[in-house]
């Protein structure tokens, strides 16, 4: 019964609709909220770091990208709830790797955790990281079973009615691809997961079914549950984000985000950083990272 | 800990001691529920971190009892985790046993049984909403505020897997005399409807004072299921013949159901009836017994 982020609270098989109410009702549990601070807020370096760290790592071990999602979730909500934070290159690892393991142990898989934690040149004994397990776990409140835009992809997409599977299907994971590349991109913090969610099934819907994307549009605005006013300003903000197979996603190679992170870094061991980015990236050269660059410099 | 002054021992948990406390800065009342979980070098163990968190979205509920928060402490290098839940003075089962004995022995008032019942049907309905199913009620496990007339459920199975489809379950779970009939003949795929037969025997308990089938065997427990509603056949539940603890019975015609409830109305009868259906898929559900005629005249604005 691992947890499943695209049905997360109930453990049929099969997707339940009356478990929808509960998940709307629900959803702003699992929100970071970030607005309520200043952007020189150290937090947001931490969280830049983090998520860096993150994808590197993700890249190597070609883990499930629903455990770094995850994982990243937690972390929002951990700093959002963190007054007094300061910007030291152990909080980031740890922090990292103590979301990992409880984002693995929520799925119900394995990670090479020891191996991670030397890749990452984290050197705590377990104690250390049981403090920081249960610290999130209380700050969290033990809420792991976040409600994400993925909670919500099946319930929106019923709406649209494309009767082809196949088609239904594309749409899922065109939407899943682009809720991923959301994580960057610190304008969506202040929409809920519903709203995300369904504006990038509208966002999907309009690079593969252009024709039928008005159709979708208000099939989508007539749920009860969307407010059509803030789905369509989260759609504006992803149409202008770069999501691998758009054109200007290219641009972002794996060396400018590592300069973008070298000029705001304030870590005091910088330069063994760099050499573990650069190790980590030497892995996946051929990769790009799903990084906004006008958030992240 | 210290945070809680330990009142008393209440009893022990399904997972553990519960202890009645009183939070030291603010005076709530909580029951500490000391869980037997053992953390090992990978940290708080996978399967309790899902049942945790599925126990925290579910206490959003009215009718679950809510757990306020987990805490854990270091007890000579022994990591325990005890659960706190707010805390209710009684539960039904003491409160159904001050109205048979005592100097207040006396029918449970009819409103209060259909409001408990409601609360009770709404409280499950959530459960099942959430795949969840409880697979233990019984008047212990229903905490009661007697005060304010309000019912919850309690010890939603931490530490037991609890997702539907279940593929095996270990079957030492229901309580004999809330146990349903499908499970009791070891049948292994068993859904929301066993919660429903426990939420029936629990009905006509409030409406007896006493259980309806007090069985003390998995096989007396059978014999007092049929003796009432009548040994099932194949025709009216499919399969049950070929069901792995099936063995063979005397065979009872159902007797009037009714004689067993005498204070109840026809409605709750027949709700009752509904709720006691051998055949789990034609058992009511949570959900549809909300809108069942008995609650009619139920002032439903004040859930």
């Amino acid at each position: 019964m691992e947890f499943d982020l695209q049905n997360p609270l109930t453990g049929f098989e099969e997707y339940h609709f009356d478990a929808v109410s509960a998940l709307f009702a629900n959803e702003s549990d699992h929100m970071p909220s970030f607005l309520d601070f200043k952007s020189t807020d150290v937090r947001f370096s931490l969280r830049r770091h983090s998520v860096f760290l993150i994808s590197q790592v993700q890249s190597s071990y070609k883990f499930d990208g629903y455990i770094a999602y995850l994982a990243v979730n937690y972390i929002d909500r951990f700093l959002s709830k963190q007054a007094v934070l300061e910007n030291k290159p152990w909080i980031v690892r740890i922090l990292v790797i103590v979301s990992l393991s409880l984002a693995a142990k929520m799925r119900n898989v394995d990670l090479p955790l020891s191996d991670i934690q030397r890749d990452v040149g984290l050197n705590f004994d377990a104690r250390s990281i049981h403090r920081m397990e249960s610290l999130i776990l209380d700050t969290l409140k033990w809420r792991l079973r976040s409600i994400t835009p993925f909670s919500f992809l099946h319930f929106f997409n019923s709406f649209l009615k494309l009767g082809d599977s196949s088609l239904t299907r594309s749409l899922k994971q065109r939407a899943s691809d682009i809720i991923f590349s959301t994580q960057y991109e610190i304008k969506l913090f202040v929409y809920k997961p519903s709203i995300i969610a369904a504006s990038a099934l509208l966002c999907a819907a309009e690079e593969l079914i252009p024709l039928q994307y008005s159709s979708c549009l208000a099939a989508i605005s007539e749920s009860q549950y969307s407010n059509k006013e803030e789905l369509m300003n989260a759609l504006a903000v992803m149409r202008e984000m770069p999501i691998e197979g758009r054109e200007y996603y290219s641009k972002l190679t794996p060396k400018s985000v590592l300069e973008c992170e070298h000029t705001s870094s304030q870590c005091e061991t910088q330069d063994k950083e760099n050499i573990k980015k650069r190790r980590l990236s030497d892995i996946r050269d051929d990769q790009t990272f799903q990084i906004s660059q006008v958030q992240w410099c | 800990m210290e945070k809680y002054e330990k009142l008393e021992k209440v009893g022990e948990g399904t997972y553990g001691k519960v202890y009645k406390a009183k939070d030291k800065a603010t005076g709530q009342l909580v029951a500490l529920k000391k869980t037997r979980l053992e953390m090992d070098e990978e940290g708080i163990p996978p399967t309790a971190l899902r049942e945790i968190s599925l126990l925290q979205m579910l206490s959003h509920s009215l009718y679950i009892v809510r757990l306020l928060c987990v805490e854990h402490i270091d007890k000579n290098g022994k990591p325990i985790l005890y659960l706190v839940f707010e805390y209710l003075d009684t539960d039904l089962k003491k409160f159904i046993d001050s109205h048979r004995k005592g100097p207040n022995a006396r029918a449970l008032p009819t409103a209060l049984i259909q409001s408990f019942l409601f609360q009770l049907c709404k409280g499950v309905a959530h459960c099942h909403s959430h795949g969840v199913l409880h697979r233990d009620l019984k008047p212990q496990n229903l905490l009661v505020d007697k005060e304010k007339g309000i019912l919850k459920i309690a010890d939603l199975g931490l530490g037991r897997a609890f997702t539907v489809p279940m593929k095996s379950y270990t079957h030492e779970i229901v309580t004999l005399w809330y146990r349903a009939p499908e499970v009791l003949l070891g049948s292994t795929h068993y859904s929301t409807a066993v919660d429903m037969w426990s939420v029936g025997c629990i009905f006509a308990e409030m409406v007896r004072r006493q259980a309806l089938f007090p069985g003390d065997s998995e096989f007396q427990q059978l014999l007092h299921i049929f003796r009432l509603l009548g040994t099932p056949t194949d025709k009216q539940w499919p399969g049950v013949s070929s069901l792995r603890d099936w063995h063979v019975y005397p065979q009872w015609e159902p007797q009037n159901l009714a004689s067993a409830v005498p204070a109840l109305g026809p409605d709750g009868v027949d709700l009752l009836t509904k709720m006691l259906k051998f055949d789990p898929s034609d058992r009511i559900s949570a959900k549809a017994a909300l809108d069942h005629p008995y609650f009619d005249s139920l002032d439903k604005s004040q859930f």
